[in-house]
């Protein structure tokens, strides 16, 4: 990655300071990369190779689209590998995470809540937070992480209930539902924040992970379809009960009724797109401008015209990569908690690249959403880097018996009264037992 | 434990497959539907990616710059010359004229090159293209055309390079392109400055045309400059009444002479002697009618739909070039250069050759023969009652001295006022360099309406040629 931004650096002509800051974030990745090899047996290898690919491909076409944006980009991916190695060693083993599943749900509450009274509109949703005017991010992205944690953990402690007694013949069998309720609810609560601050994407990730864990907790598939009824009857609601939605409906179903309206998004993304074709117009020769939103929503589209079906297939690719091998932690993870966490998280990432693409590609209404890593925004780099570090933690901790993580966990020890003898234990060496 | 790692694998399986979904998609608009986006009225990609290209300038052979380029805030912006004399080669907007038809040469196919060919091409810079036009003759055309409407050709006989290709009225392609206000007027302007009178003017020929009908005569060996014919004034002939310009008629006369004096009388029987047959027959093998194979807009010339019967009054009327038919300048500027060149069609040419960025100049394959009208004696025979029509006859306007002039008048009647003044002719008569034709829109006589015209440019441009 370093080599292509040192690339791109000579052919843009830019000045030598840049290249030093790019080389920094190059720097950071082979940093976070080595300390976290440090105590290396068990954790995942491939995932930070390829997540920094990624992110790599997209400060390169920030700095294409605005070299401003790229700076900032740099260092929010800076703060979020810091953050990102900080729970790699701060927590300690991700099992203790499991315990603050309600603290995490209720943060979760309480931040859209908070958005939803003191949010700032940007761009027809109010998804902003300012913090003494100062820093300003998205809850909802934070929102994420804490409702994976929230319901990877209260699955791990009822699942076993729900899904022995989902086996009934019943069709939502109440005992089933009791234990589901909290859920329900939490969920359910989300969502509707999400709608109220038209922040149709964020609840699509959030129905979409509370369909898939319903499915994970029960083993059942009912669920999964009844929610997914629920949902189009949802939609269908939405439609005809909120203008902004079925507007954005009518510009995902006809866009040439208004093309310069609300169709003039969709179109310019499939105009850039077919320009594009197979091999690209050509980094830098493309018409961002024409995109609305291209930094973020559209950066896809971007990649898409200037290298064309084969740059974007391959991006494509490397996300697949990142689901697939955040899933295969999952799987392959020895404790309930921790398989569902990576599964959570797993499926927020795939979904929300998803979302995105498919929006894009008009498969589904386009929403605000952003493209994992790549989209500028430092919130959404920040948060996605954190959650990175979890899945690591996850793979560290929860891997099949080879070495020594095998050992049953002390649950009388408290995660935080280890840190300290973690740290003093040198550079993230392996904590003595 | 396992059940939970089976349920994720089988969630797993619908994330996945939907990143296949996304990825077919992709191929969908990127391949499959691309060409259609590609072409959509509110796509201005194409528009846009042009304008990064600096297109190339258009020149005339000489080296004068008539289209160039600039570089506005939106791009690259297309500089008209300053003079109107060019208008119709230059076209306006980039959606007429030589804009149009050589964009791709322009833009040297770059708007959707690959990056790749750029980088060997060194940049997105276009080819610029160099005219057979002669800028002095353009200009020269465009001074003794003030406040006419009609055409005026020059071209060199051997090897048809157009050395004038001028139209009037003209327009100010700058100020049409840049103003809405500057377009509607010339857009409505009954004058119809947008047609390029010399390639797309439908006129009837009048006498002009009886250089064809001569020709067609002698090689079919009916006559001779030689022959004897009469005209009695008025006579009836296949049923319709031709009338000569002497009202008391030419008596007996020579072919010679009744080119020479423009006997209509003499040509009618000509043609009814010719038949239709053969008069088609000649008519193809002049390629009168046919369009040229020029980069600009031709029109196609017409003629009556005589059938196969001898005595068709329309027949008649052709052959002194009235009646229904309808020609083109460009079309009289070929018939008079294939007599010039001893029978020959000529393939009329604009383009001289195009030169890329890397500064080698692509031939552009020139001299192009159609084939033979007429035999070699025939075209000579002509060609002598031409000149014998500047020294005795009605072309003794163009009777120079130093420069023999072989030429042929034409007033040709019809519906909107005077007679439309043609006058197309050859110089030198005997190793001709170049062929002029002349057209005035209701100038009344040829010799007098286009014949000064003509007369100059052809002055001009014998002395600019150089003999081979």
């Amino acid at each position: 990655m370093a080599l292509g931004l040192a690339l791109v650096c000579l052919q843009q002509e830019q000045s030598l300071v840049r290249l030093l800051r790019v080389l920094t974030v190059a720097g950071s990745f082979i940093v976070a990369a080595l300390l976290t090899q440090v105590d290396s047996e068990d954790r995942d290898h491939l995932l930070l190779p390829a997540v920094s690919l990624i992110a790599g491909i997209g400060v390169v076409f920030l700095w294409r689209l605005n070299p401003e944006f790229a700076s900032r980009q740099i260092i929010w991916m800076l703060m979020g590998s810091a953050l990102m190695i900080l729970v790699y060693y701060l927590v300690d083993d991700v099992r203790d995470l499991g315990r603050y599943k309600y603290t995490a749900g209720i943060g979760a509450v309480l931040l859209m809540v908070a958005t939803m009274i003191w949010g700032q509109e940007k761009g027809g949703a109010r998804l902003w937070l300012n913090i003494a005017d100062i820093v300003s991010f998205q809850p909802g992205e934070l929102a994420k992480i804490l409702m994976c944690l929230f319901l990877a953990g209260y699955v791990a402690d009822k699942g076993d209930l729900i899904r022995s007694q989902s086996r009934d013949s019943d069709l939502l069998a109440s005992a089933a539902l009791r234990h589901m309720g909290p859920l329900l609810l939490v969920v359910a609560f989300s969502l509707a924040v999400f709608v109220l601050l038209r922040d149709l994407g964020a609840a699509m990730l959030f129905f979409g992970l509370f369909v898939a864990v319903s499915y994970l907790a029960s083993g059942r598939k009912r669920y999964a379809v009844v929610m997914l009824v629920l949902f189009a009857a949802g939609t269908v609601a939405a439609y005809y009960s909120f203008p902004h939605v079925s507007r954005r409906m009518q510009a995902w179903l006809i866009p040439d009724a208004d093309p310069y309206g609300t169709g003039h998004q969709i179109l310019q993304v499939l105009f850039g797109l077919a320009a594009g074709g197979i091999g690209g117009v050509g980094f830098g020769k493309g018409f961002p401008d024409s995109l609305p939103a291209a930094e973020t929503d559209a950066i896809l589209a971007v990649i898409a015209e200037e290298v064309g079906l084969l740059g974007a297939v391959g991006l494509m690719l490397l996300f697949l990569f990142v689901a697939y091998r955040t899933f295969a932690i999952a799987w392959q993870s020895k404790d309930r908690f921790g398989a569902l966490l990576a599964a959570n998280l797993g499926i927020v990432f795939a979904l929300q690249t998803l979302v995105i693409a498919g929006g894009l590609l008009r498969l589904i209404p386009l929403t605000g959403i952003t493209l994992p890593f790549v989209s500028y925004g430092g919130s959404s780099v920040v948060v996605n880097f954190i959650a990175l570090g979890l899945v690591l933690t996850v793979s560290r901790d929860c891997r099949p018996a080879i070495g020594r993580r095998a050992v049953p966990r002390a649950t009388d020890n408290d995660a935080r009264e280890r840190l300290p003898e973690r740290f003093v234990a040198g550079n993230g060496a392996a904590p003595s037992r | 434990m396992q059940e939970l790692a089976d349920s994720i694998r089988r969630l797993a399986v619908w994330p996945l497959a939907g990143f296949i979904v996304i990825c077919l998609t992709l191929t969908y608009w990127q391949v499959a539907a691309a060409p259609q986006l590609n072409n959509a009225k509110e796509n201005n990609r194409s528009e846009r990616m042009r304008r990064r290209v600096e297109p190339g300038q258009l020149l005339t052979r000489d080296g004068l710059v008539i289209l160039d380029a600039k570089k506005g805030d939106k791009g690259w912006e297309r500089v008209y010359a300053d003079t109107q004399a060019f208008c119709h080669l230059t076209g306006y907007n980039g959606r007429s004229g030589l804009q149009k038809s050589l964009s791709d040469v322009f833009y040297a196919q770059g708007a959707y090159a690959h990056p790749l060919e750029d980088l060997l091409r060194g940049g997105d810079v276009g080819n610029n293209v160099y005219l057979t036009i002669d800028s002095g003759l353009q200009q020269r055309a465009h001074r003794l055309m003030r406040g006419r409407c009609g055409a005026v050709i020059a071209m060199d006989p051997r090897d048809g390079a157009l050395l004038t290709l001028y139209s009037s009225p003209t327009y100010d392609a700058a100020a049409v392109t840049a103003s809405e206000d500057a377009y509607n007027v010339f857009v409505y302007d009954p004058q119809k400055p947008e047609i390029n009178r010399s390639l797309q003017g439908m006129y009837p020929p009048g006498s002009v045309f009886k250089i064809f009908t001569a020709a067609a005569a002698i090689d079919a060996g009916i006559s001779g400059p030689d022959a004897k014919l009469h005209c009695a004034g008025t006579e009836r002939i296949a049923g319709t009444v031709v009338k000569c310009r002497r009202g008391s008629g030419h008596g007996d006369l020579t072919l010679q002479w009744a080119l020479a004096d423009s006997c209509n009388i003499a040509f009618a029987k000509l043609g009814d002697e010719l038949g239709p047959g053969r008069f088609r027959q000649y008519v193809k093998q002049f390629h009168l009618l046919d369009a040229a194979n020029l980069p600009l807009p031709t029109a196609v010339g017409r003629m009556a739909d005589f059938k196969g019967f001898k005595g068709d009054m329309q027949l008649v009327e052709a052959s002194y070039g009235q009646g229904a038919t309808l020609i083109t300048p460009l079309s009289i500027a070929r018939l008079t250069a294939t007599i010039a060149r001893g029978g020959e069609v000529i393939q009329p040419c604009l383009v001289d050759h195009v030169e890329s960025p890397g500064g080698t100049g692509l031939a552009h394959g020139q001299g192009k023969v159609l084939g033979r009208a007429v035999s070699e004696e025939t075209a000579q025979a002509v060609a002598g009652m031409m000149r014998a029509v500047v020294e005795d006859g009605t072309g003794s306007v163009a009777n120079l001295r130093g420069l023999k002039v072989a030429a042929k008048t034409g007033s040709a009647q019809n519906p909107s006022g005077d007679p439309h003044a043609w006058f197309t002719c050859f110089a030198p008569y005997e190793q001709p360099t170049v062929v002029v034709t002349v057209l005035v829109e209701n100038g009344g006589s040829g010799a007098e309406g286009a014949g000064p015209i003509a007369v100059d440019i052809l002055q001009a441009a014998v002395a600019s040629r150089p003999q081979r």
